[in-house]
């Protein structure tokens, strides 16, 4: 039995979270961090930052409880710890003895500015270096960023036409998603085969935390890559960036970014860059969690982001896929089965035995299911739910009638000679509460493996007394 | 969590009446009407990076016009704007300078010899309807669309255009757009029916000095933040209506029994719908024919 990994993209206050203080604090130094923090907030929590961010006092804990209503008391709770584990605000100790809450004023400076301005730039403007000859329009950069960002999608299902650099193969490696022999070509994991159903705004952002992983074992500086990716999130679609002023290891980064497509630099080393569609959805992508199902059905329609609707999902178990891209056939035919295919069109067919297939390849029924409802047809988007019931119903049946055997690993006892040593041995178990499974009949037991030695031992000195 | 999918729209509406603010500004030398606009400019700012799919629109109203003053029909985002460097978010820095040009552009253009100080309530929330109502057509399917309109207003009530103002109010309901309204230094009865109509908050400030955080306070949370929020409770709701006859606001009066018209005093033909009532006369005829019979 093959254990089924289920791939974990957290989002970014789950990462936040991990980091150590230190480099939290030092994120918070850069407004672009802060815009990017504070937009994943709980809402209650944008509301609390924003009463709090002219304040110079601190506010008494129990001003900030009176906030909201008796009802909603397990909001404010929960708002509170995620403010105080991101260490956006701490308590102080005010004058009278009371506890007061007060904003990380790193946080808060740097949140103003990016509110309000009064500070230093994010980055040298692209405006010193004059107007581009060169300078790309909005359709040309998303086409750019979505070739490239295709080239790895399909160096992951295995196309021959599809190289990637030594860097992004052994990244790739790294993430888990795929799998290399020395002497052989690297072969798809079943997380790859998650990774490739998801829609591109988690793709992206589950790739970044893995490349923020391995980062600092290439010598970077993981708060200057974050600084600098959030403030491409915010950066505007169809600008140019000045390379100026950025130190040799975001540089190298910046030429990672570009073969990921989410920036263009005409030459290496040009001197200026554009951050591309992908760059700047990646913090949409931040919060779309691939288990909760209502996420991102927008976000797949982004125009630019290639994947806007094409599948059509008939009761009938059909799914009509309008494309003539390979890799979305392929990824088509991960659940499915493929009937007949058209210039523009393939017809596939959902069967119980191609969803099982799919489910012992480590993809979940919930994974199809988003897979589909985000690369849904228009037509089909505009019914409410978006894919018939039946279909979504059956296909989590089919994961179900999977998960009806339970493995739990034991040792074997049989082949007792009375009735009496059974019993006696199987209290035993019983009584040390290891006992896994029984037939008096057959006189046949199992025992979980700690306690085996335990009921080996009893069983022992029951024969040596008798 | 709130779903990213949401499109939240938020139109602010604001009373540039430059009598007022003339005036304001000599009685009260602290508070003028570049405090005011830099206050609504946090607060558009604040709602704009709440949450990516925020979208602002911001109305002025000057004497019986409306002019948009962000987005602006001159302006497309492929338009060069240098960023004004100082680490704010561009976006923000962009639709700020926007804003501050286009509200320069308008003062200058107002004319000066118009000194009507009636503001017309209806015609800007009417702008900002029809506003919300582009911006919907606009959505993709499945997206969800939440709107409310704020209204800064420091002028008094115009009951001239009670009709259409109650009118727009009732279509604001219809389209579930909620109504806030942030007065600045007396009340309005009319904000206060729209408010309460529409389900918004009505507010008048105590301290105008502090208006910023007023705004952010009060204003900024959406309608599903609100439930959680503990925030001023509803005022006393004037409700009373203007009649039609002569624009008072009145407490009792005559209703046309077919159009529902408001008179404050009795005329025998509705202005507006033109039945004639015969109610006193029929009573008349019959005291008479009493009469008769006893004498007989």
């Amino acid at each position: 039995m093959k254990l089924r990994v289920q791939l974990q993209c957290k989002n970014l206050h789950e990462y936040l979270k991990e980091l150590s203080p230190e480099i939290l604090d030092r994120l918070y130094n850069h407004p672009a961090t802060c815009l990017a923090v504070y937009r994943e907030l709980p809402s209650l929590g944008k509301n609390y930052v924003m009463r709090m961010l002219f304040l110079d006092h601190p506010l008494p804990q129990a001003a900030v409880a009176l906030w909201v209503k008796k009802d909603s008391q397990k909001d404010h709770d929960q708002c509170v710890s995620v403010l105080t584990g991101l260490r956006l605000w701490h308590s102080q100790q005010l004058q009278g003895g009371l506890q007061g809450f007060v904003l990380n004023p790193v946080f808060k400076d740097n949140l103003r500015i990016a509110l309000l301005g009064g500070g230093k730039s994010w980055a040298d403007e692209g405006s010193s270096l004059g107007p581009d000859r060169h300078a790309r329009d909005v359709e040309s950069l998303d086409r750019y960023a979505m070739e490239r960002w295709e080239v790895i999608l399909h160096f992951m299902v295995g196309s021959p036409s599809a190289a990637v650099s030594q860097d992004l193969a052994q990244l790739l490696n790294q993430a888990g998603l795929m799998r290399s022999e020395p002497g052989e070509a690297p072969c798809i994991t079943s997380a790859g085969f998650q990774f490739l159903l998801l829609d591109t705004a988690s793709q992206l952002w589950y790739f970044t935390l893995q490349y923020l992983k391995t980062a600092q074992s290439r010598g970077m500086d993981l708060v200057e890559i974050l600084s600098f990716l959030f403030q491409l999130s915010f950066s505007t679609l169809g600008r140019d960036y000045s390379v100026e002023g950025m130190s040799e290891s975001l540089l190298t980064f910046l030429q990672h970014l570009r073969e990921f497509g989410l920036v263009f630099q005409r030459k290496r080393k040009s001197r200026r860059y554009y951050p591309t569609r992908l760059a700047i959805t990646l913090a949409a992508g931040i919060t779309a969690n691939p288990s909760s199902g209502s996420a991102s059905s927008a976000l797949g329609a982004t125009p630019g982001t290639g994947d806007t609707g094409f599948i059509v999902v008939e009761t009938n178990y059909r799914v009509y896929a309008y494309t003539n891209s390979e890799l979305q056939i392929a990824l088509v035919a991960l659940f499915s089965e493929m009937l007949y295919r058209f210039p523009n069109v393939v017809v596939a067919q959902v069967t119980r035995e191609s969803v099982q297939q799919a489910i012992a390849n480590g993809i979940t029924a919930q994974q199809i299911i988003h897979f589909l409802r985000t690369r849904a047809h228009p037509v089909m988007v505009k019914q409410t739910p978006a894919l018939p019931p039946t279909i979504t119903d059956q296909i989590r049946l089919w994961e179900l009638e999977k998960d009806r055997l339970q493995f739990t690993e034991g040792v074997l006892y049989n082949q007792f000679l009375s009735q009496a040593d059974f019993e006696v041995l199987r209290d035993r178990a019983q009584g040390l509460g290891v006992l896994v499974w029984q037939n008096p009949a057959h006189r046949v037991m199992v025992v979980s493996p700690h306690g085996h030695s335990e009921v080996k031992r009893f069983w022992k000195r029951q024969k040596s007394h008798t | 969590m709130e779903s990213e999918d949401e499109i939240n729209i938020l139109v602010i509406v604001i009373d540039v009446n430059p009598i007022w603010w003339g005036q304001q500004a000599q009685r009260e030398p602290k508070f003028t009407l570049s405090k005011c606009l830099d206050a609504v400019m946090v607060l558009a700012n604040s709602h704009m990076v709440m949450a990516r799919t925020n979208k602002l629109a911001i109305i002025a109203s000057l004497y019986q016009e409306s002019h948009f003053l962000y987005p602006s029909k001159n302006w497309k985002s492929g338009d060069d704007i240098a960023s004004s460097g100082d680490g704010k978010y561009e976006l923000l820095s962009v639709a700020n300078d926007l804003f501050a040009e286009q509200i320069k552009k308008l003062i200058d253009r107002s004319k000066p010899f118009l000194v009507n100080n009636n503001l017309q309530t209806a015609i800007f929330i009417n702008f900002s309807l029809s506003d919300i109502n582009r911006v919907s057509k606009e959505v993709d399917a499945g997206q969800d669309m939440k709107s409310r309109i704020l209204v800064i207003k420091a002028a008094e009530d115009c009951t001239l255009q009670y009709m259409n103002f109650m009118n727009v109010v009732f279509a604001a309901q219809k389209k579930n757009v909620l109504m806030d309204a942030c007065m600045l230094d007396i009340d309005s009865g009319l904000l206060q029916q729209a408010c309460d109509i529409t389900g918004g908050l009505y507010l008048k400030i105590p301290q105008k000095i502090a208006l910023a955080q007023y705004l952010l306070w009060v204003f900024l949370p959406d309608a599903d933040q609100r439930s959680h929020l503990l925030l001023p409770p509803p005022v006393h709701v004037d409700y009373r209506a203007a009649c039609f006859c002569h624009r008072n606001l009145i407490e009792i009066g005559y209703v046309c029994s077919v159009c529902l018209s408001i008179f404050c005093n009795f005329s025998p033909i509705c202005t507006t719908c033109e039945t004639a009532f015969k109610m006193p006369l029929p009573q008349m005829a019959k005291t008479k024919k009493k009469k008769v019979k006893t004498v007989n």
